[in-house]
């Protein structure tokens, strides 16, 4: 068996979803279910998957979770089960990244309690993207077409260590008119995960390990990323 | 032959003329018309007068009041004569009967014949007159007439002349039509009863000594109506022991008849209640103008429903389930409960006349896809938003005629992959795009004359005003063999993250991100005309 190190728990319509995306990014996953007739019903799909009985620690730590699994996704469509799952697994591994789908914020509470890291209330996004709609057409137009779409990414950058960049303030970058790119910001990983905006009145002095969350064509983040990596002066700051 | 000739054309030139059609029109609106501006005015006057002029009866009763209440009354009258002439005009068009008749003749080349077009034209008008509430109003008029002054207690029809004026009593009326049969059958039991009782008790208290005994039959069914009712006034009452036996039978089969009454009334109001509500949650749709219909009060029809309630926008529920109707009626939304694939409920929610938006938001999409398509086929301009559990329904939902759908499911595994990928930057700028964080992103329309009208985006400021140029919207395709950052998009043209010396123009619309007061102080600086 492959070891791939992202696991979806739950072969839903759910989890099916969340897995085709992730195959479609070059993402190798792996689904487990209890429910014998839905894995039957993915694997005919072409999915992997295998059937698994979530509540044995033991079988859990052979699929790999407290080992090489670095992230696992919580897609039962019952709220108990996945707070189960979840409270095992964090158990197994403090460190692994637990995603969990909610159908109300009471028990998106719940899960967070359990140890999830990351809580996703489909409802509730799609109740705001319907209201998006009506509130401002243009706008979800526009980000459907170019960011949600195919022409523009949005993609973060680990400045690496000894770059020409570091120690210099973030205002000084002037990365919109060298590459065709809109930075949105960095992201100190070390500090928190909170975003400074690049407009943000803090002027924040770039170091080795921060993120830059830049939004562009595919093409001009990928000529980014390889002049930060080069470590080329005259194109990041223009000499 | 003459006169038939002149009956044709009197009626063609009724047909034709603007002034009758429009005086006519003027009364349906005033006296039948439900949705006319003008009826309510109407109404309100009508009840005034019916009151007062019953008012003026009573206090006449005990005093005098000389030459005013003969004038009163005579005001009154007239009033109600002239109306009552006008809904005997209104009530349907005679000369149209005459013309159908007319023309049909024409069109099978048979001679016109009067009479029977005539005689349709008067069991028309009959018609209305035989109807009960014109029967009422007759009755209010004709005891007036001085040889029949011993009418006078009909006056008393005058109070049910409020039929007409009053909502509420009116569905009281057809309450209580709907549960005739039940209705019906209860007072065939009840006659029955009443009737076996007071022929028992006049057989047995006729010869009661002291002159104590029933004096005639009809004092016996009055005992039986009074007794059978729970009324019990005591005036009369059995004094031999089978008298009394009959008394016991008629006291329990009394009971009876009275909670089957109170049981066919309440439950006849149960039923009706949801209706009438219903009825009550379509006047406020119609008279709000409400265009926002939503179906479907589930998790994501919460969520839209608090965010436009947040956003102070005007919108009506429709939901098949109590429980959900009841959760959002506490919450202070107009909400129906129903199915949204009957059509007539949609219609009666304005949805052919004055809804611009339908959003559908139920977890099933059959019904979803059921409900975009009638929609669209009561109403083409309407703008459809649906929502799409499974992923292969988005392109039936389309065809359906949905404008965008939105589907949960396919939004989850977006944020996954996405989170997988690249944790930081998502989670950095997720909430910024779907609006969930204070610094955003906004569009500003260049308007013409505006200070950015043929500006330079170099000589906007965005820097200073702390807000990041995202791109611009332009009318119009995109330029052929254009820069590499422009993308079509639905006939409008994307130019993504502009060059300094791109040149804004009226109508272009500018996405820039910032924080919602940056923005608002953006749009300040435009007002003033201070850049």
């Amino acid at each position: 068996m492959e070891r791939s190190d992202t696991l979806i728990f739950g072969c839903g319509p759910m989890g099916q979803e969340v897995a085709e995306q992730l195959i479609g990014r070059k993402l190798p996953v792996y689904m487990y279910s209890s429910d014998l007739d839905r894995v039957a019903e993915v694997l005919a799909k072409g999915f992997d998957a295998a059937v698994l009985d979530y509540t044995d620690d033991d079988k859990l730590r052979q699929a790999g979770i407290g080992e090489w699994v670095k992230v696992i996704f919580c897609l039962f469509p019952e709220e108990a089960k996945n707070v189960f799952l979840t409270l095992s697994a964090r158990a197994l591994d403090s460190d692994l990244k637990i995603i969990c789908v909610s159908e109300s914020p009471q028990s998106g509470q719940k899960l967070f309690a359990a140890g999830a890291s990351k809580v996703i209330d489909p409802y509730e996004i799609s109740g705001r993207k319907v209201h998006e709609l009506i509130a401002r057409p243009m706008i979800v137009d526009m980000l459907e077409h170019t960011v949600f779409g195919k022409h523009l990414d949005i993609a973060e950058i680990e400045i690496p260590l000894d770059s020409c960049l570091s120690g210099n303030p973030l205002s000084a970058l002037d990365l919109g008119r060298r590459y065709n790119v809109v930075l949105m910001g960095v992201v100190d990983v070390e500090m928190s995960d909170s975003l400074i905006f690049s407009t943000s009145g803090v002027d924040h002095k770039l170091d080795a390990g921060d993120m830059l969350v830049v939004i562009g064509p595919t093409v001009e983040i990928t000529r980014l990323k390889g002049d930060l990596e080069e470590d080329r002066t005259d194109q990041l700051l223009g000499g | 032959m003459d006169n038939t000739h002149r009956l044709i054309q009197t009626s063609y030139k009724l047909k034709d003329s603007v002034r009758y059609r429009r005086a006519k029109n003027f009364f349906y609106d005033l006296l039948e018309n439900p949705k006319a501006r003008i009826r309510p005015y109407f109404d309100v006057f009508m009840i005034l007068l019916v009151v007062s002029s019953v008012w003026v009866l009573i206090y006449d009763v005990r005093h005098d009041m000389g030459l005013f209440d003969d004038l009163f009354e005579w005001v009154a009258v007239t009033i109600f004569i002239i109306e009552y002439l006008l809904r005997f005009w209104i009530y349907n068009d005679s000369h149209e009967v005459i013309l159908s008749h007319y023309e049909r003749a024409e069109f099978i080349n048979q001679p016109f014949r009067a009479w029977p077009a005539l005689r349709e034209v008067v069991a028309k008008k009959w018609e209305y007159m035989t109807q009960p509430l014109a029967i009422i109003d007759l009755l209010a008029i004709i005891p007036t007439y001085r040889p029949l002054r011993f009418l006078r207690i009909f006056l008393l029809f005058r109070l049910f002349k409020l039929f007409r004026y009053t909502r509420s009593i009116s569905e009281f009326v057809k309450v209580l039509n709907e549960k005739r049969i039940e209705l019906f059958t209860l007072f065939i039991f009840m006659a029955f009863i009443t009737f076996t009782a007071a022929t028992a008790l006049f057989f047995f208290e006729t010869d009661v000594a002291d002159g104590k005994g029933v004096g005639s039959f009809f004092e016996s069914i009055y005992w039986a109506l009074v007794t059978m009712s729970t009324v019990g006034y005591g005036d009369i009452t059995p004094h031999t022991t089978e008298g009394r036996v009959v008394t016991i039978i008629l006291i329990i089969a009394g009971l009876g008849v009275i909670s089957f009454f109170t049981s066919i009334i309440v439950s006849a109001f149960g039923e009706k209640m949801h209706e009438i509500r219903a009825q009550r949650v379509f006047s406020e749709v119609e008279r709000k103008h409400i265009d926002l219909i939503v179906c479907g009060y589930g998790r994501v029809g919460q969520v839209v429903a608090d965010q436009l309630a947040l956003d102070q926008r005007q919108f009506v529920l429709l939901d098949p389930l109590e429980s959900n109707v009841r959760l959002a009626k506490q919450k202070g939304y107009l909400a129906v409960q129903g199915d949204a694939a009957d059509s007539a409920l949609l219609e009666s929610l304005g949805i052919a006349t004055q809804a611009k938006r339908l959003l559908c938001l139920t977890g099933d999409d059959v019904v979803n896809v059921y409900i975009t398509l009638s929609a669209r086929q009561m109403n083409s301009q309407i703008e459809i938003i649906s929502r799409a559990n499974h992923r292969e329904n988005v392109t039936k939902l389309r065809l359906a005629g949905a404008d965008h759908t939105v589907a949960p499911y396919e939004i989850v595994g977006l944020i996954a992959a996405e989170y997988v990928g690249q944790p930081v930057a998502f989670e950095a700028i997720y909430g910024m795009l779907t609006g969930q964080n204070d610094v955003g992103i906004e569009a500003v329309r260049v308007r013409s004359g505006s200070v950015l009208d043929g500006r330079c985006m170099a000589d906007v400021g965005f820097r200073q005003r702390k807000l990041i140029p995202f791109g611009v919207v332009r009318e119009g395709g995109c330029p052929v063999g254009g820069s590499s950052g422009t993308y079509e998009i639905e006939g409008r043209c994307f130019h993504f993250n502009p060059t300094s010396d791109f040149q804004l123009q009226a109508g272009d619309l500018v996405v820039m991100f910032g924080h919602e007061y940056s923005v608002v102080h953006f749009r300040d600086c435009l007002e003033r005309g201070t850049l």
